[in-house]
């Protein structure tokens, strides 16, 4: 069942089609990775679905209905661009996003207490927000965005500019919602991370979905024929050899494309033949960036 | 319109700004301020350095004369106004005023004042001295010495003191405001001064209100918090709150001041002098206040408008002129008003929106307007808010999410097409 769809969204900006037809679906419960290099539409895409830009065309339906201000409330946002009132107490910023949101009283205040000493940010709770570090003002962001325990949590580059402290905090926190049953969408230019933590994917590049489903099936479907080698040695002897269709160093992976399905065990034999010290010979698999590269190319060297 | 979000946009505003030092110290120190620089007004005119002056006639009756007047006078009391009198022809002058030259120069003696015989005939005295523009002295020797020619030339022609007291007098002018309740009075200077006052406190006041609203939105912008709150509150909810809250905080203090105002012209502890004892209707104040927050929504539309634009307040200086004009120009019509309240623009300028916040209430003060006029500018301007407000919450709306270079008028109008 799908929580949330994305229909026909498109989006113009004085002639530079931003977001061009984009459709979408995110399962329920699931973590969502829109996924795409910088300028890609991400961005416009994910302002749309919060209804901070109007869209020219195309809706965004939550169980069949068309999403309006009611969702706003049901939705925990971090820009990829934060801010927060830089005069303002810890305590009272965290009280006045919830407030946005509909949530006000002693049950909220309870909570955002909670979070702060979960984050080890209690005794600074009637600190002005400048005050802080930093790092801190980023854990402020987080829990303002899920303090009012949103059914979605939309996170645009959620990872960007994150000391690493945070980035487990951050990753924390979405697997913890996740367990909660909430629905997580985050986009990102990091495929590393959206591989290690998405369940579905869409893929954006220039405006365009090129690839959407969920990430093992994408992943099953792209991988036959795929050879993912951690090694010691020497392997530029395979350059040219007629199993190889293709071969894309990574630093401390290299994946390799073979001609045929069947020619896994062949290569194996090929390398241990040259005394290459395989370390990790993983058969049909390939990550998230190999797939973005073959399908967007690689001329943009905005994909890390 | 007004929603729990719209409201809870206003409790920040009002918590930050109610709370703020900034608005503790103007509430309390601009009325402080003011009756400062009136203080330092009356300082400075009492502040005179010592005077000697001699005054000298070619006839000796003159000199009597002119000693015997200008001795009794308060002039001499104070003791910073010395005289000495002297009997000269003016030959004789002239070896004077070589031989006192160095004492003239030196600041000893302040001046010569020389009545030569033809000033029977022509009334025309001379001057020596080394400052002979000084018009504060010269305004108070003036009427004595008038007074001892006036004396001297019809003393001989039997006429009675009245007679003389009559010929001496200058003309005066009384003011009687004519209104339709209440009887004829005697008006004096009390209602220029309020006029003077409730433009003043106006001008200051939307001043600071809309500079105040242009940084907020600029902050905001530029600190990216704009986008955490949009993705709660849509648009217009923001700026509409905003607006609300600033206006309320405004108009709170404009109700602190005229409070402090009326608190001082009515009670007695001050005791200014009866004619400029400033007379302030309570419909008076509730019109200002009145007007003047259907004026703010109007006023702050625009500022935050022209904020949303930029992202920097140097950028937003430039860009902020044709909004202080708005502010500026019915400031000046209103003091062009005071001296002639019938003028047209005045009259128009009170009905026109903008314009109407600050004149209209400056009207009030110096004629008896009638009610339907009153009505009629709240309801020109909050006509003007509908049709200014749309336009500004979609400049808004487009600029407040832009970053970047500083935008061309030419792209802003455009922005009016979007649809965002």
């Amino acid at each position: 069942m799908y929580s949330l769809e994305v229909r026909n969204l498109t989006k113009t900006f004085e002639k530079i089609v931003a977001v061009d037809n984009a459709s979408f679906e995110v399962p329920d419960g699931s973590i969502f990775g829109l996924i795409g290099r910088n300028g890609a539409g991400k961005t416009t895409t994910i302002r749309m679905m919060m209804g901070i830009y109007l869209p020219d065309n195309g809706d965004v339906i939550l169980k069949g209905v068309k999403v309006g201000q009611e969702f706003k409330s049901r939705v925990g946002y971090l820009p990829e661009e934060r801010g927060l009132y830089k005069k303002m107490k810890v305590l009272d910023t965290l009280l006045y996003f919830a407030e946005l949101k509909g949530k006000t009283g002693k049950s909220v205040q309870k909570k955002a207490e909670e979070y702060l000493k979960r984050f080890e940010l209690y005794d600074r709770r009637l600190a002005k927000v400048e005050d802080l570090s930093k790092g801190n003002q980023q854990k402020i962001q987080f829990i303002s965005t899920i303090l009012h325990d949103p059914d979605f949590v939309i996170l645009d580059e959620p990872f960007s500019g994150l000391d690493p402290v945070n980035t487990n905090l951050l990753k924390d926190i979405i697997l913890e919602m996740k367990s909660k049953g909430k629905v997580i969408i985050f986009s990102t230019h990091l495929m590393d991370f959206a591989e290690k933590m998405c369940d579905h994917i869409a893929m954006i590049d220039r405006g365009k979905i090129i690839l959407k489903g969920s990430l093992s099936e994408i992943k099953a479907k792209y991988a036959q024929r795929n050879v993912s080698l951690t090694y010691d040695g020497d392997i530029s002897f395979l350059t040219g050899n007629q199993i190889i269709e293709k071969m894309e160093n990574f630093g401390n992976t290299t994946g390799i494309r073979l001609k045929d399905a069947n020619q896994t065990q062949q290569l194996l034999k090929l390398l241990v033949e040259h005394n290459v010290i395989v370390k990790k010979f993983n058969a049909n698999d390939i990550s998230l960036q190999e797939i973005f590269v073959e399908l967007a190319g690689k001329e943009d060297g905005g994909v890390k | 319109m007004i929603n729990h979000r719209v409201l809870g946009v206003i409790k920040r505003e009002l918590k930050e700004k109610l709370f703020s030092k900034s608005f503790i110290l103007t509430t309390v120190l601009f009325p402080l301020f003011l009756f400062f620089i009136a203080g330092i007004q009356v300082f400075l005119r009492g502040d005179e350095a010592n005077t000697k002056l001699s005054i000298v006639a070619e006839d000796q009756k003159l000199t009597d004369a002119l000693q015997a007047e200008l001795l009794t006078t308060d002039l001499i009391k104070g003791g910073k106004h010395t005289f000495q009198f002297l009997t000269m022809s003016r030959e004789e002058l002239k070896k004077y005023l070589d031989e006192n030259k160095k004492l003239m120069l030196d600041d000893k003696l302040t001046g010569v004042v020389f009545l030569p015989r033809s000033v029977m005939k022509d009334k025309k005295l001379e001057y020596y001295s080394k400052s002979p523009t000084n018009i504060s002295l010269s305004r108070k020797i003036e009427g004595p010495i008038n007074k001892v020619l006036i004396d001297t030339y019809f003393n001989n022609r039997s006429l009675s003191k009245d007679e003389l007291d009559f010929a001496r007098k200058g003309v005066d002018f009384s003011g009687y405001k004519v209104s339709k309740d209440d009887k004829i009075k005697e008006e004096g200077y009390g209602s220029l001064v309020l006029s003077y006052v409730f433009a003043f406190l106006l001008y200051i006041s939307l001043l600071m209100t809309g500079q105040m609203m242009l940084q907020s939105v600029i902050e905001e912008k530029a600190s990216r918090i704009v986008e955490v709150i949009l993705s709660s509150v849509n648009a217009k909810e923001m700026m509409t709150g905003k607006i609300i809250g600033s206006a309320i905080t405004a108009v709170m203090q404009m109700g602190i001041w005229l409070g402090a105002i009326v608190t001082v012209a009515s009670s007695a502890m001050f005791a200014l002098p009866p004619e400029i004892m400033i007379s302030i209707k309570t419909s008076q104040v509730v019109f200002l206040l009145v007007n003047y927050a259907v004026g703010l929504v109007l006023f702050l539309s625009l500022f935050g408008m022209v904020g949303s634009i930029f992202d920097n307040p140097q950028d937003a200086q430039s860009g902020m002129w044709p909004v202080m004009m708005l502010v500026m120009i019915p400031f000046f019509i209103s003091m062009a008003m005071l001296e002639n309240p019938n003028s047209p623009i005045g009259s128009v300028a009170s009905f026109l929106p903008f314009t109407s916040v600050i004149v209209m209430p400056v009207k009030m003060t110096v004629v008896d307007v009638p009610i339907w006029q009153l009505v009629s500018c709240v309801v020109v301007n909050i006509a003007a808010i509908f049709f200014i407000f749309p336009i500004a919450g979609k400049i808004y709306r487009v600029g407040i999410l832009r970053t970047g270079k500083k935008p061309k008028w030419s792209e802003v109008v455009k922005w009016l097409k979007y649809k965002y």
